[in-house]
């Protein structure tokens, strides 16, 4: 016995489970027993185990449908089936369906020893495995942004690039994809890395205390100024601006912004000397800033001077692909911060996130995950336990026709497929040949 | 409080040998500090003959065990000549109740060779010592050991069990050394002064 390990004995016979039971402990493992299926996946909810031993014949549920029930809701648990030489064919199928060995009962005695080498060593593997994907998770992670969908794809290709650079970026995405991290992200990777990040939500600071709090003041250049303060342009020195919901500043702080931004010079408020400044800048919006340089509402000449390079964080809703990904993420996260042990969420919860709209996006998901492990007993999250999250009303309503609703769901498989038609096809369980025939029909078009 | 708590006792049960105790009396005084009473035989248990498979239960032995008259000794092991089992197992060479008072060792499998030769009557008795003590070792709650010497070690055939030590490993000592002083302040000591 080399690993001490959680070992659960699944047998409706007390004398099986009682034997097995004492053996175990023998060996200074952690063990429990369950006297029908139904119990130990009762217990398997509330406590992770490492290996359940199966008896194949039980009552009710036998021990095939806990073996299925179990890889597919634990499929790290490592199960051994026991059976008797009547059931051969059982223990077949049971390695086929995932079982990592299975013994004769009664067993030799060094049976059970070698059937315990062999999950050490299965264990060993497994960690190992971890490792590696790990290594993988990193590929799809970049300074904890996570997705693994093409357009997140092209953004951890294009941060180290821009990073590189010295420009302007204007980060557009809805509330809550992650503009900031991105932000963070080219800081980190780029050549002032070693200067600081601020970052300044320009939507929550009235226009007046921004100015003070970029620019700075002299003591009694207003009313309250009781002392001489460095504004933001002067203590980012080196390092990089980040100003998120830029598209919230008045016209007369773009135009200050815009001199900044052109002389690399400022002004203290209730100064006259200048000062050199020397920052990278980094906004973000969320409105749609072209639109309201159209309409006259955002300068048009500061517009180009901070939109020198463009990067578009797409909502969650057009990479559901990374929903998976994500709740792995945050399910890790807040498992650890709140030390409960909450590692799995059932594929029906997993599609019912994945059919959401997440107008919040990912902060939205996030705080979904946090909560629903915060109130889960168990250890697997259902869809039941993501009921608070109401649907869009264009989901809920009642007043769409089905025609309608056929478009949109085909609309939406196009979309998350990348326009394959092949794959899209397969999805929605219909042939290439009716989904040309549809997308001409709805006159479906991709959405950019 | 009995004066023979702390003394261990040796139960033949059948036709034991007469060397076969005398040599785990040896090795429980050597490796437990322990003095040991050799008890009179008692009868083959065949209250636990299972018909099917041509054995003795185990469980059914130390279950009846527990009925009998052998109160005044903390620990009692009995030695048999029959093949013994426990459910989920063909066989087994010993059966004990972790941290309690009933350990069995028999001695029918040990007088076979791996290879079907014949082994001495020393090495017959070397390996019953070693089953001895290893269940004696669980009625002091020393759980198995991963030092594949140690006599802590679990044996899954004859092969394994010569392969090991007739010796605790260290850390299998001092918790057997433990174990023992605390049962000997619970149930007082026999009489021998001894310390492991």
């Amino acid at each position: 016995m080399d690993e001490k390990m959680r070992i659960m004995i699944v047998d409706d016979e007390k004398i099986v489970r009682e034997s097995l039971y004492h053996w175990f402990k023998r060996s200074g493992h952690v063990v429990e027993t369950a006297a029908s299926g139904f119990e130990a996946l009762e217990k398997l909810e509330k406590v992770a185990f490492d290996v359940l031993f199966v008896d194949i014949k039980m009552p009710q549920m036998d021990g095939i449908e806990v073996l299925r029930r179990v890889k597919e809701e634990y499929p790290d648990t490592i199960v051994i089936i026991m059976t008797a030489y009547g059931s051969i064919e059982s223990a077949v199928e049971a390695m086929k369906i995932g079982a990592s060995d299975y013994l004769l009962k009664p067993f030799k005695p060094d049976q059970l020893t070698l059937a315990i080498a062999k999950i050490t060593r299965q264990m060993k593997l497994t960690s190992k495995y971890r490792y590696v994907k790990g290594l993988l998770d990193e590929i799809t992670r970049f300074d904890n942004i996570i997705g693994q969908s093409r357009a997140m794809q092209d953004i951890f290709d294009l941060i180290p690039e821009v990073a590189q650079t010295d420009s302007s970026i204007l980060i557009t995405g809805e509330t809550g994809t992650g503009k900031e991290l991105v932000a963070k992200a080219i800081h980190a990777k780029s050549l002032r890395s070693k200067g600081p990040f601020i970052a300044i939500n320009c939507g929550a600071i009235p226009d007046t205390l921004l100015e003070s709090e970029l620019f700075g003041h002299e003591k009694g250049a207003f009313t309250g100024a009781d002392r001489a303060r460095k504004g933001f342009f002067e203590v980012v020195s080196g390092g990089t601006l980040f100003l998120d919901e830029i598209g919230e500043i008045s016209t007369k702080m773009q135009v200050d912004l815009l001199r900044v931004l052109e002389e690399r010079k400022v002004f203290r408020i209730g100064d006259r000397e200048t000062i050199d400044v020397d920052f990278r800048l980094i906004t973000s919006t969320r409105r749609d800033l072209p639109t309201e340089v159209a309409e006259g509402d955002f300068r048009e000449d500061f517009f180009y001077r901070i939109n020198v390079i463009t990067l578009k964080i797409p909502p969650l809703r057009k990479r559901k692909d990374d929903i998976p990904l994500l709740v792995e993420h945050f399910l890790d996260k807040y498992s650890r911060e709140t030390t409960k042990r909450v590692d799995h969420v059932t594929r029906e919860a997993t599609e019912f996130m994945k059919r959401y709209d997440w107008p919040g996006n990912v902060r939205e998901l996030e705080n979904a995950i946090e909560r629903a492990v915060v109130l889960s007993k168990k250890r697997t999250l259902g869809v039941e336990d993501f009921s608070f999250l109401i649907p869009s009303p264009a989901v809920r309503s009642g007043a769409r026709t089905l025609k309608e609703r056929e478009k949109d769901y085909i609309q939406e498989v196009l979309e998350e497929n990348d326009w394959n038609v092949t794959r899209s096809a397969a999805v929605l369980g219909i042939n290439r040949v009716t989904l040309h025939k549809m997308i001409k029909r709805y006159n479906l078009q991709r959405v950019q | 409080m009995s004066p023979k708590k702390g003394c261990i006792a040796v139960v033949p049960v059948g036709n034991v040998p007469e060397a076969a105790l005398r040599t785990v009396v040896a090795q429980i005084l050597v490796h437990f500090n322990l003095p040991a009473d050799i008890l009179s035989p008692l009868e083959n248990p065949e209250y636990a003959f299972d018909m099917r498979r041509r054995q003795y239960n185990a469980a059914t032995i130390i279950k009846t065990f527990e009925s009998m008259p052998f109160r005044e000794y903390g620990k009692v092991l009995a030695i048999l000549n029959v093949d013994i089992f426990i459910p989920i197992f063909t066989h087994v060479l010993g059966e004990a109740q972790e941290g309690g008072r009933y350990a069995l060792a028999s001695m029918f499998r040990l007088r076979k060779g791996p290879d079907g030769y014949s082994p001495s009557m020393s090495n017959i008795l070397e390996r019953l010592a070693k089953v001895a003590l290893h269940e004696l070792g669980h009625l002091f709650e020393v759980v198995h050991c991963a030092d594949d010497k140690c006599i802590m070690h679990f044996s899954g055939n004859l092969q394994d069990l010569d392969a090991i030590n007739l010796n605790f490993c260290s850390y299998c000592l001092r918790y057997l050394s433990e174990s023992i002083q605390k049962d000997l302040k619970r149930y007082g000591n026999p009489g021998n002064d001894r310390r492991l």
